[in-house]
């Protein structure tokens, strides 16, 4: 199947992705190695050389409480009225001990347009590590399922909201995940006594053992809908899709519902074993030229090659948008 | 009887002998090694000036910074020559640059354990080039006491070292 996209690109800028590689690192020597210091002396008394050994100099790790919470989803689209609109954020144990931490969500977040409401099971943990909320994943029960780390160990958690249906097009709704850990937090350097592992003390780092980040919603109304038909012509006057022959595109493109899709921009990859025909793209039957420049489409090589056409701000209103293009089948 | 001359003379020649002949001696150890481990503390005094001083050790964290001393007392009646005190720097720390101090002493360090320098020799391989090694990757620390160790003094030797 030919692969057809349209972007709606947004105004608001959408939130950094978290997901990559993990930039949080758990700080050093794990928490309850002893650290052992044995020295060695060489001298002469007269003819006789010795070597000797001081005692053994110890000095145990304590363990450091550190979390660090990334956001790993980017503005989500939402329509007024929504239930159970999932973000997900990233937990990591950057401390030198294992450790549980406590979740929890606040919605009521200033600064934005409405507050999501925290649907019935409000907090999924990543109960088989997938990284991908699927039915396997465990709903969270604060103090019964917090999740145990390892040091340098993350899980992704899942967060569900509901959003109010009072809201209108372009508004915003924040939610915080707080994870903080267990055993304690506070100014960095508190120390929980004899609390960290292996019996050592258990130390706030300069995270203070608590960490939030933000997750958000967006109300959008508008839907986009893409229609694609195709006709093949050979070059013998028939409609056999054969090496040579041509097949003409055309796809129909229309808005509907509240708001504006912002500086929508069609786009579709020229399919795999297909040339783009140079000089067929058009815009509501006005030709557009191949190259970038000030007109509104362009056939791109890239990888695979594709056309992409700046269709405007669309709203439901702006009538129905046809790009036309056309290929040539290639020899196989 | 004769049983009891034979034991007679047995005794004699016992008591002839003495066990204290230098060749099967156990000499005692004269260099008591003492090894550390203490944190340098803030202190501000009642004028409000701030000093640093030297404490126990209770507790470390990765990024804390730990001072190891080291000293060597001549327990002898004779002194001690060519006294050299070696220490491997502590798994799992680096050596903080420029720590390392022991007066009347020249000190080296090793990277790996078999070649000592100063800070000026030392080199590593990286990459198949060859650069100045770095404080954090020495791993042992020479003390060459330039003096001998008279009887009941002591020799000190100090570094500091990071966790990592």
């Amino acid at each position: 199947m030919q692969s057809l996209r349209f972007m709606a690109v947004a105004g608001a800028i959408a939130l950094a992705l978290g997901t990559g590689a993990n930039d949080a690192h758990a700080r050093g020597v794990v928490a309850g190695t002893s650290i052992n210091n044995t020295a060695t002396v060489d001298y002469t008394v007269g003819s006789v050389t010795s070597t000797v050994s001081s005692n053994q100099s110890s000095v145990l790790v304590a363990e450091i409480l550190d979390v660090e919470v990334t956001v790993q989803t980017a503005t989500v689209a939402v329509t007024p009225g929504a239930t159970q609109k999932m973000l997900s954020y990233r937990v990591t144990n950057i401390g030198n001990g294992p450790e549980a931490f406590l979740l929890v969500i606040n919605d009521a977040i200033a600064g934005d347009q409405f507050d999501p409401v925290a649907s019935a099971t409000a907090i999924y943990l990543d109960s088989d590590a997938s990284g991908a909320f699927n039915s396997g994943d465990a709903p969270y029960v604060a103090g019964s399922n917090d999740p145990l780390l390892s040091p340098d160990g993350f899980t992704t958690v899942f967060v569900f909201n509901d959003i109010p249906a009072t809201v209108v097009d372009n508004n915003i709704g924040r939610s915080n995940l707080t994870a903080t850990a267990r055993t304690g937090s506070g100014a960095a350097g508190t120390v929980f006594a004899g609390q960290g592992e292996a019996g050592t003390d258990a130390v706030v780092g300069t995270s203070t053992a608590t960490s939030v980040d933000q997750g958000e919603y967006k109300v959008e109304g508008i839907a986009i809908t893409a229609n694609k038909t195709q006709t093949v012509v050979d070059q013998y006057s028939g409609a056999r899709p054969i090496p040579g022959a041509r097949i003409n595109y055309s796809i129909a493109v229309n808005a509907t519902g509240s708001g504006t899709a912002t500086a929508a921009v069609f786009s579709d990859n020229i399919p795999a074993g297909t040339t783009y025909l140079p000089g067929t793209l058009s815009l509501n039957g006005t030709a557009l030229s191949d190259g970038s420049d000030t007109d509104a489409g362009a056939f791109e090589a890239t990888s695979p090659p594709r056309v992409r056409v700046q269709l405007g701000d669309l709203l439901a209103t702006s009538g129905t948008k046809t790009i036309t293009f056309a290929v040539t089948i290639n020899n196989q | 009887m004769k049983t009891g001359i034979k034991n007679f003379i047995g005794a004699a020649a016992l008591s002839a002998c003495s066990f204290g002949s230098p060749a099967f001696a156990q000499t005692k150890d004269c260099v008591v090694l003492k090894a550390s481990a203490e944190v340098e503390q803030e202190v501000v005094n009642a004028k409000g000036e701030k000093s640093t001083t030297l404490a126990p050790v209770n507790k470390v964290v990765p990024g804390d910074t730990v001072v190891w001393t080291i000293t060597a007392n001549n327990v002898c009646t004779k002194p001690s020559d060519n006294v050299t005190i070696n220490n491997p720097v502590p798994e799992h720390m680096a050596y903080v640059a420029n720590s390392a101090m022991g007066a009347g002493s020249d000190i080296t360090y090793s990277v790996d354990g078999k070649t000592f320098g100063t800070t000026d020799q030392l080199t590593v391989s990286e990459n198949g080039a060859t650069r100045k090694a770095r404080a954090d990757e020495y791993k042992h620390i020479r003390w060459v006491f330039k003096n001998s160790l008279q009887p009941g003094a002591s020799a000190f030797a100090r570094f500091r070292a990071v966790l990592n």
